[in-house]
């Protein structure tokens, strides 16, 4: 039986210095994270999270690996719904390559259950994360506005 | 057990009928897709084919077209001695507006478990699929050498 698993990769014409900025950087995040933003100091064992808007914690965790601007790893549980926060930690790769005229960004998203309601849940969020993550980069806005 | 196959969802800032254009027409298509080029006339039960360099990669046959909403056709990689003994696989799009943009969602299913088409597919729909998302929003392709993505 194979692990519940989110795997997303897509090419963005960029750098991978910009793209590290704008995975890192909170008001670099919100742009792309339908308002929420990502906070950390991006360093190995220090604490993670997302904040939405109105302040509350989406997500929270740790940083597993760091190494700029290559690869991230996050210990990553859900906060804000029950459900989902009763699953545990994820782990959640983010992998940065120079691919000839384009960066390949790789997202893995995997959880050690044999199901998962989380991996599910994001297995929706980042294909609309990522490709406005995409658009932002390249084209300076967003494809998708939040509901 | 995992199901064999490869699903991908993007969001692109477009309209369904310029995404149906960008999937279907024959020199669009070389625009962005790796130097293939797409060539049929999109009806039910017609041949596609998938070409570069003057040599046809891929073999197809159009199961479902229904503009600009969803499409579908049977694929075989014939440029490759193993792939084409394989069953042939099934690609569906399916295309959504969504406010402002449209949702493409491409499943390309129906393999044997140890299929080499589904290792070689899900590493080229990605570069296919970002480069027409750039080419639409952008009017720029991305440059990539599948050759130089090991």
């Amino acid at each position: 039986m194979s692990k519940p698993e989110f795997v997303y990769v897509t090419y963005i014409k960029t750098t991978p210095d910009k793209l590290w900025e704008a995975l890192t950087l909170p008001e670099m995040t919100k742009h792309y994270w339908f308002g929420a933003h990502l906070e950390s100091d991006w360093k190995a064992g220090s604490s993670w999270k997302i904040v939405f808007p109105d302040g509350r914690v989406a997500d929270s965790g740790e940083i597993l690996e760091c190494d700029p601007p290559r690869r991230i790893v996050i210990k990553w549980r859900n906060e804000w719904s029950p459900e989902h926060h009763a699953e545990g930690y994820s782990r959640c790769t983010m992998q940065i390559e120079q691919a000839d005229g384009a960066v390949k960004l790789t997202v893995m998203h995997v959880i050690d259950r044999e199901t998962s309601k989380f991996i599910e849940a994001v297995s929706g969020g980042w294909p609309k994360i990522l490709s406005n993550l995409k658009s932002l980069l390249e084209t300076g806005t967003i494809a998708l506005q939040a509901k | 057990m995992r199901i064999p196959e490869f699903v991908y969802t993007t969001y692109i800032r477009t309209t369904p009928d310029k995404l149906w254009h960008a999937l279907t027409d024959a020199d669009f298509t070389r625009k962005y897709w790796m130097d293939c080029t797409l060539t049929s006339d999109w009806k039910a039960g017609s041949r596609m084919t998938m070409e570069r360099g003057g040599e046809i990669k891929n073999d197809c046959v159009i199961l479902e077209s229904d503009p600009p909403r969803r499409l579908s056709y049977s694929w075989v990689s014939i440029f490759d001695e193993e792939m084409k003994k394989e069953k042939p696989s099934r690609v569906t799009y399916v295309i959504e507006p969504r406010g402002e943009m449209v949702r493409l969602v491409v499943t390309h299913e129906g393999f044997a478990d140890d299929s080499k088409t589904l290792q070689s597919i899900s590493t080229g729909w990605p570069m296919v699929l970002s480069s027409l998302k750039s080419i639409l929003e952008t009017g720029k392709p991305l440059i990539i050498d599948p050759a130089k993505d090991a």
